[in-house]
């Protein structure tokens, strides 16, 4: 309610002035009419092109001198004279070709509106003195070059943060608040830099350290930690639309399978400190920059997640959405139908940005050890079609192109620091013949000797059990079926072993052949060059031999398989088996005969599969798209772009989505939004000078975790006593004189639970963890499968990140999490562990086993970072006794240690065990 | 003035306080947008303001009960009966007086966003698969599979003249928020009330979502934030809420101790920064996650409602049993003072309305467990006094095509389609809106998706545009317009 006091007064205080500048004796009906009803609904409707970024007609509409003045056709605005003024004509008429604004350019304005517009024209159009038009856009802040301003001289701010910050304390007589207790701020790093509490340990160690640079070895410590590239990457994974694989059912329709791969890619990245620039390099053109490298190729995951199966427009419409959003702080989206209202970005510009992206597919590489892609595999962005044309769309209407005009890619002129080079990319063959690549061929062969190896095993073992029955068995023969059937189980196994065997050779056959079909084509020597052809040819056709003799085995072993189902069928089923037999047989013909004359042609290993995509809407798959030898070139020139040191952007916006996570709140509030419709920056100077550090140090994001967090700023308590004269002036704290209290990320919270019980699984990497094996899963939250569809329960509870957009997660508080932290078994059986993990503690520590006080307090640090007050440590040493003289406790465990779970429990609902203090 | 929202024959139930004041549920919703909002200046100039949980101007009603039927119901064979389709049954539309039905121009309201083998003209006109007969005293023409629904429809305001604009499923989304699937995410409907008005009981969520969402996303607040999605809930007393009980056995006293300390605690951290929102935020969402523990299975406990109700919703029959009792539940929950409750009817795969093939069985089955419940309660409703304060919507994504798909089914079909209200000030017995003499566009008095939401809105007293939030900008399509023929 103190915030809607707050607004009200400013409000008020508006008012007074507006009614100051004006002076008593003006018409009754209100002279801030103008200021906060005309020109709020002129800026909305007009000013894009009646304004500073446009002048249609000569025209500007964004002082009232400008509209008295007028444009090409004269003035619009006839003070005191409603009738005359065009302007109002031009809003009220009925006729579709004069009216303003034009049709799909704006809303019309209302009845009330213009009726509005009327009486401030018919009172003489008063305007407050001095107006100011718009400035230019050119000159919008977030378009300026980065220079690292001068750090101001502030006594006592060591750190240059600090001393931006300082400036502004003085500027408005903020006093800042202290540094945080020792306790609370480790953990408040410790969460922050690698998403999990410090440990017993880690805390004994904290409190036993008297050096004062004990905070700066905390500091060096958790950003070695590799833990640290785990939490961190979920930050970026929010803000670069990491999502599993979903659809319908089991059909695939967005994003990748095994995209856990670029995930995977960004934890190693941070943890590796690969710099920023290098990362988003990678992401948008790893298949041009590193064409034949694996696992930087993984990067790539942030194209091959926009994959959506129907549409190629949609697909398209988040690329350039979310690229210009995540790097640049651009709403290009804004400009796809009309000219951006606010930024100078055309509608071409939006097409010229989609025409980056328009070549690009997807595909999945065969990765070594695993050559079936449904298994495994990376999904990745490549070059397919870069013939396909990219037009505007007429009101962005897909089936509205403007086919006479193509257009190329390009970036909005206000952004063109350096001209675009655009050259394109020749493939190594291995990136686009896959196949090529050696750990291919080793994949299908090993895969094909592993079954070779269980089909021998598993004949050894029939033939075993069979001369053990023969042993045992002489006089207790059974009946002529079970033979019969004992006879053809061995020979199914058999049969089994033979196709195994068949499908090796087959493998090995053809494997060779496409090696002798690549030498052919290498060679350049022409005296070699028929000889390796024939080479090549006679390879051909024994691989094509093999593959169909490894048909014929495979139809042999059915038809093996289908005799065994025709004896052990009941009488009902009898008919049905054996015409199952009477099919196998006749498949098995067709084999035989297919492979009497097998030809040339064979099916070559795959190394790399087309995602299909269904965008012509035929009911299949569309054709198939080749891999080319040869990118166009078009993302890695917008990646060298994007990354460019002049880029005013991409640095700036990378810093404030750091400094979002490490403070809770942006230095750029509109985070996603730097153009004129965002918010300005609380410390602009401050935000360029972390961009120039972070540009100047190579784009090092450790670097620029160690400089905030080393900061007084970020030890600062979050406390509010004694700060009556802050919060008078800056009741939201915008200008950082206290600390925000953060309340955890989801992951943090699930984590930080298994953390503390001692069963986090500490393994780095690998597949998701599918959402039916979650709730007995004790891995990071971080690899739970995460899909639009399929969110953990637990997690969904705390603000889970949605996949299709999240570039800040809220921090919403409701009964629902009460419910999860007080009744899932997350939380019910981590407290008795726990408690025994203190109690072990305590031994170490000297402390006699039954100190109930001695527990307590180092739960309240665990749990909380701090120690208990004397009021807390009452109440709690109360509710111990109350629950060790409960009849119930002592059923299946001693009183001391239930009455300890249940004090762990309590601290695991208390609202600072979810909030970074 | 009508129904301001106080009702005094309110049936007593625990912890029910009065409507003016602010819910925790909404509270801590307002609290965390406008707290972010503010704090970052992003609302600090233009005079924003989050809700104050009052509406904008005298409601009619307090509760929304909003019946979905995933998948499609076939507007011709339920609300809008269309006898041309069986005499000209097996003709194209082409060979018949409707010809331009099929116009390109007429055609072109349909955006295609994700094509595969259905949402596609079909050209041969389908049969009626059920008769049809008038009803009450209005005479409102209704089909004989919804007999329970048609013996109040001088209850009911039929609106004929729906169009949405895209066909496939991704309507669903489209229905809830006015915006497709693929356009993005949006509040929905539910969660904009919940962001607009207070609570009438603060023991219980006051946006509850019951039956599956499979298809969809399984949120509804969006931009307004996670405190504005729907609580899902099961209408099963032993189990209603996702961690609504302790996972692990605990005895009541233990857990007591524990509740009282915690309490404890959260007292002092309180006394200690008393300024700080979000501790106060906290300490009120364990109180109410504690009362909600309590009063949600109660909501869904039907062992003090007598066999005639339960025989009225249906909760002999098998074929119907699981509606009614999710229907039986709506109305308990609104008599509670729950202010929306969404059901799902059908969900999972693309809904099991979606009568591509075999329509008639389908429509028939679908039909059977819908219809005794859905009469059920609006009979029951009535008679408790409750219908004047309740309004019921039934609506479905889109209708079906004229024209058979395949030899038995009907595709989608986006260009007219039924839904309807009742009760909360909605008029009884009226058709609004028509659709051609084959069912194919609506042609009268034409509505999209979000004039239903703005009607709602209307009778619950909130005016969508006070309710936008800055740098969201919605458009008048979102905002829609109160079809205020229908309005009493």
């Amino acid at each position: 309610m103190r915030v809607a006091a707050v607004r009200i007064s400013q409000w008020l205080l508006l008012l007074l002035v507006a009614w100051g500048a004006f002076g008593p004796g003006r018409s009754a009906w209100g002279d801030d009419t103008y200021p906060t009803r005309i020109k709020p609904l002129l800026r909305e409707r007009c000013y894009s092109c009646h304004g500073a970024l446009k002048q249609e007609a000569g025209l500007r509409l964004d002082t009232v001198d400008l509209m008295l003045r007028g444009g090409d056709a004269g003035p619009v605005v006839v003070a005191g004279s409603a009738d005359e003024s065009e302007l109002l004509a031009r809003v009220s008429t009925a006729d579709p070709f004069d009216r303003m604004p034009p049709e799909h350019e704006g809303e019309l304005f209302t009845a009330e509106q213009v009726a509005l517009l009327r009486d401030w024209i018919a009172a003489g159009a008063p305007a407050p003195p001095d107006e100011a038009p718009e400035r230019d856009p050119a000159e919008h802040w977030a378009f300026q070059a980065i220079v690292r301003p001068p750090v101001p001289m502030i006594e006592g701010a060591a750190n240059p943060i600090d001393a931006f910050i300082a400036r502004k304390h003085a500027e408005l007589g903020l006093v800042p608040q202290g540094e945080a207790d020792r306790l609370l701020l480790l953990r408040r790093l410790s969460i922050d830099l690698i998403g999990l509490p410090p440990t017993l340990e880690e805390i004994a160690d904290t409190q036993g350290d008297a050096s004062p640079d004990w905070y700066d070895r905390a500091v060096d410590r958790l950003l070695d930690d590799p833990r640290h590239g785990e939490r961190w990457a979920r930050h970026w994974m929010d803000i670069w639309r990491y999502s599993d694989w979903w659809g319908l059912g089991e059909q695939l329709r967005n994003s990748q399978p095994h995209i856990w791969h670029w995930r995977d890619w960004i934890v190693e990245a941070l943890n590796a400190d690969l710099p920023y620039d290098e990362m988003v390099r990678s992401m948008l053109a790893a298949d041009e920059l590193y064409p034949n490298d694996l696992d930087r190729l993984r990067a790539s995951g942030f194209l091959a997640r926009n994959y959506f199966l129907f549409n190629r427009h949609q697909w398209m419409d988040e690329t350039v959405e979310h690229v210009s959003k995540a790097f640049l702080g651009l709403t290009t989206n804004c400009a796809k139908c009309h000219d951006h209202k606010y930024d100078p970005i055309s509608q071409a510009d939006y097409y010229r940005m989609r025409a980056f992206f328009e070549p690009y597919h997807v595909r999945l590489d065969v990765v070594p050890g695993e050559a079936d892609l449904g298994r495994d595999g990376i999904p990745r962005a490549f070059d397919g079609v870069p013939e396909t044309p990219t037009y505007l769309f007429i009101r962005g209407e897909e089936r509205n192109p403007a086919t006479s005009n193509p257009l190329v890619p390009d970036l909005p002129e206000i952004l063109r620091f350096k001209p675009l080079e655009i050259e394109p990319v020749v493939l190594p063959v291995e990136a686009w013949q896959p196949e090529r690549r050696p750990w291919v061929a080793e994949a299908y062969r090993r895969a094909a000797l592993e079954t070779l190896e269980a089909a021998e095993a598993k004949l050894a073992d029939a033939r075993g059990a069979i001369d053990a029955t023969c042993r045992d068995g002489a006089d207790a023969a059974g009946p002529d079926e079970t033979t019969e059937e004992a006879r053809l189980t061995l020979l199914v196994t058999e049969r089994n072993r033979d196709a195994a065997e068949a499908e090796l050779r087959s493998i090995e056959r053809r494997i060779a052949a496409m090696q002798a079909a690549w030498d052919r084509d290498d060679q350049t020597d022409v005296e070699e060059a028929d000889a390796l052809a024939e080479r090549a040819v006679a390879a051909a056709r024994e691989a094509a031999r093999a593959e169909r003799e490894a048909k014929v085995a495979q139809a042999r072993l059915a038809l093996a398989e289908a005799e065994l189902k025709l004896a052990r069928a009941a009488e009902g089923d009898r008919e049905a088996a054996g015409k199952a037999v009477e099919s196998a047989r006749a498949a098995l013909d067709e084999a035989v005969k297919g492979a009497e004359e097998p030809g040339d042609r064979f099916t070559p290993l795959v190394g790399a599969k087309w995602t299909p995509t269904r965008f012509l809407n035929s009911g299949q798959d569309d054709p198939a798209i080749p891999f080319l030898p040869q990118s166009t070139g078009r993302r890695s020139a917008l990646a060298d772009w994007i990354t460019d040191a002049r880029n005013p952007l991409t640095a700036r916006v990378a810093v404030n989505h750091v400094w979002t996570r490490h403070f809770g709140t942006p230095l750029v509030p509109t985070v996603f939004d730097f153009g004129r419709n965002g918010q300005p920056p609380t410390h602009p100077d401050l935000l360029d000078w972390l961009a120039a550090e972070l540009i100047e140090h190579d784009w090092s994001l450790k670097h620029l975790h160690r400089l905030i967090v080393r900061s007084d700023a970020y030890r600062r308590s979050s406390g509010m006593a004694d700060a009556e004269g802050n919060l008078a002036i800056d009741p939201d704290n915008r200008f950082l004189w206290r600390r925000d209290p953060i309340r955890i990320e989801s992951q943090a919270v699930r984590d930080a639970v298994l953390s503390l019980a001692g069963t986090l699984d500490p393994g780095l990497g690998g597949p998701p963890v599918p959402k039916a094996e979650q709730e007995g899963s004790a891995r990071r939250s971080l690899y739970f499968f995460h899909s639009n569809n399929e969110r953990n329960r637990f997690l969904t509870m705390f603000d889970e990140a949605l996949v299709k957009e999240c570039y800040r997660r809220a921090q919403s508080i409701v009964p629902q999490q009460a419910l999860a932290l007080s009744n899932s078994h997350l939380v019910l059986d981590a407290s008795p562990r726990i408690a025994a993990r203190i109690a072990g503690a305590m031994a170490d520590q000297g402390h006699e086993a039954d100190d109930d006080e001695a527990f307590l307090r180092m739960a309240f640090v665990l749990i909380l970072g701090s120690e208990p007050s004397d009021a807390e440590a009452a109440a709690g040493l109360r509710a111990i006794d109350d629950w060790k003289a409960l009849e119930d406790s002592s059923q299946d465990q001693d009183s001391l240690a239930f009455a300890r779970e249940q004090l762990i429990w309590v601290l695991l609902n208390h609202t600072d065990f979810v909030t970074l203090r | 003035m009508l129904n301001i929202p106080r009702r005094p024959e309110w049936p007593a139930a625990p912890g029910l306080v009065t409507p003016s004041r602010r819910s925790f549920l909404s509270g801590f919703a307002s609290l965390a947008i406008g707290a972010m909002l503010h704090r970052d200046g992003v609302a600090r100039d233009g005079g924003w303001a989050p809700p104050d949980g009052k509406p904008h101007f005298a409601p009619k009603a307090k509760s929304v009960i909003w019946l979905f039927m995933n998948g499609g119901v076939s507007h011709m064979e339920s609300f809008d009966p269309k006898p041309m389709l069986t005499r000209y049954g097996g003709k194209t539309i082409a060979e018949t007086p409707f010809a331009d039905a099929q116009d390109p121009e007429k055609l072109a309201l349909e955006r295609l966003v994700v094509p595969d083998g259905n949402g596609n003209q079909r050209n041969t006109l389908y049969p009626l698969q059920v008769g049809y007969r008038k009803h009450g005293e209005s005479g409102i023409e209704v089909s004989d599979w919804f007999p329970h629904i048609a013996r109040h429809v001088d209850r009911l305001a039929i609106i004929r003249s729906m169009w949405t604009t895209d066909s496939n499923h991704g309507a669903q989304t489209q229905f809830h928020s006015g915006r497709h699937l693929n356009d993005g995410d949006y509040p929905n409907l539910g969660a904009w009330v919940h962001y607009g008005l207070g609570s009438l009981n603060d023991n219980l969520p006051q946006y509850i979502s019951i039956g599956n969402r499979e298809y969809w996303n399984l949120k509804d607040g969006h931009y307004l934030g996670p405190a504005h999605d729907a609580v899902p809930m099961r209408v099963d007393p032993d189990n209603p809420l996702d961690f609504g009980r302790p996972e692990r056995p605990i005895s009541d006293s233990a857990r007591s101790v524990g509740i009282d300390l915690l309490e404890r605690l959260h007292a002092e951290r309180l006394a200690e920064s008393p300024r700080d929102a979000a501790v106060a935020a906290r300490v009120a969402s364990y109180e109410l996650a504690f009362r909600m523990q309590q009063s949600v299975p109660e909501a869904v406990d039907f062992s003090q409602e007598s066999d005639e109700t339960k025989s009225l919703y249906g909760l002999d029959l098998p074929h119907c049993r699981e509606f009614g009792m999710q229907m039986l539940a709506a109305r308990r929950l609104v008599e509670r003072g729950v202010r929306f409750i969404q059901v799902q009817h059908g969900a999972g795969g693309a809904g099991r309305w979606d009568a591509h093939g075999g329509l008639r069985a389908n429509h028939e089955q679908n039909a059977l467990a819908v219809d005794r419940p859905i009469g059920g309660l609006i009979e029951d409703l009535a008679r408790r006094g409750l219908l004047d304060e309740t309004l019921v919507v039934f609506a479905t994504e889109f209708g079906r095509t004229p024209g058979s798909q395949g030899s038995d089914g009907r595709d989608h079909h986006i260009f007219g389609f039924s839904v309807w209200m009742a009760g909360g000030g909605i008029k009884g017995g009226v058709v609004h809106g028509a659709t051609d003499e084959i069912g194919f566009h609506a042609v009268e008095d034409r509505h999209y998706v979000t004039d239903v939401h703005a009607t709602i809105l209307k009778q619950l007293g909130l005016d969508s545009r006070k309710l936008e939030l800055p740098g969201r900008k919605r458009l008048e399509v979102d905002h829609g317009t109160p079809i205020d023929a229908i309005i009493a």
